[in-house]
């Protein structure tokens, strides 16, 4: 009779440790794949290209500049006249010298408007620009 | 004697709800932001200096032209559909892959054309490409 009190007592006190450790994983594993530096404009639609290459290694000097179907121009979210571009390219031009230059153009930008900021990169002597295409879509969307 | 070891244990033990609570609370929120990204491909181009001296250094005959424009593509002076455009670049390619492509776009056309272009000599294996503006 005292035994079968102990056994019931026991069986109501689920051991929470193996739990805790399993959700401490997930939670560090979020934590540390959790990108905060999401900057990009979700607005921008950017075309296919499957064939291209994959950059690995990204060079962290890269400058993404923005263009969306508008033909606006925006870094990091912020949205820049062509002049004010301009500024911040040659500055950056004198402080690190050659950068690479990633453009995300949207789809449905006209190539006037991405000529535009090229252009501003050639007259600061930046003639190597990589433009973003999808290689692969994200399957949850 | 065995009650009052058990009795110890218990007060030792921490309330654990507050911190599962909170833990599911993380978890849940993590689990709710993570978005996935598309794997993005970099094409990459030479864009020439408005002064086009640099560029005609290659030889000439190893230049090839592909015209952008806002409702197709032109090789050689000739439309081409980009199923088409396709074709002819791997035949091209299959030559050499050394051959200097220029693309030049028309003002009005729309930046994903480019990018299909850009995307074909990528898959054949052309490597040298300008970008220019009309």
């Amino acid at each position: 009779m005292p035994r079968h009190k102990r056994a019931k007592s026991e069986g109501s006190q689920v051991d929470m440790t193996p739990m805790i450790d399993v959700v401490f994983q997930l939670i560090i594993f979020f934590i540390v794949t959790i990108k905060m530096d999401q900057e990009i404009n979700e607005d921008i639609r950017l075309a296919k290209a499957e064939h291209g290459p994959v950059i690995e290694n990204e060079d962290p000097r890269t400058m993404v500049v923005e263009i969306n179907k508008k033909g606006w121009i925006s870094i990091h979210g912020a949205q820049l006249s062509r002049s004010k571009f301009t500024n911040i390219m040659a500055a950056r031009k004198r402080r690190l010298g050659q950068f690479p230059v990633l453009i995300r153009g949207d789809l449905r930008a006209e190539h006037k408007d991405i000529r535009a900021v090229m252009d501003i990169c050639a007259q600061m002597g930046i003639w190597r620009l990589n433009f973003a295409a999808i290689k692969q879509e994200a399957t949850n969307k | 004697m065995k009650k009052r070891v058990r009795r110890k244990g218990d007060a030792a033990a921490l309330e654990m709800t507050p911190m599962i609570d909170v833990v599911f609370q993380l978890l849940i929120f993590f689990i709710v932001t993570l978005k996935q990204e598309d794997i993005l491909s970099h094409l990459d181009v030479s864009r020439p200096s408005p002064d086009p001296t640099p560029v005609i250094e290659n030889d000439i005959k190893d230049l090839l032209t592909v015209t952008v424009h806002r409702y197709g593509y032109m090789l050689k002076g000739k439309n081409r559909t980009l199923s088409q455009l396709e074709r002819d670049l791997t035949r091209l390619a299959s030559f050499s892959t050394n051959v200097s492509v220029i693309i030049r776009c028309t003002a009005d056309s729309q930046h994903a054309r480019l990018v299909e272009v850009l995307n074909l000599c990528a898959k054949v294996g052309l490597k040298k490409l300008s970008v220019f503006s009309m």
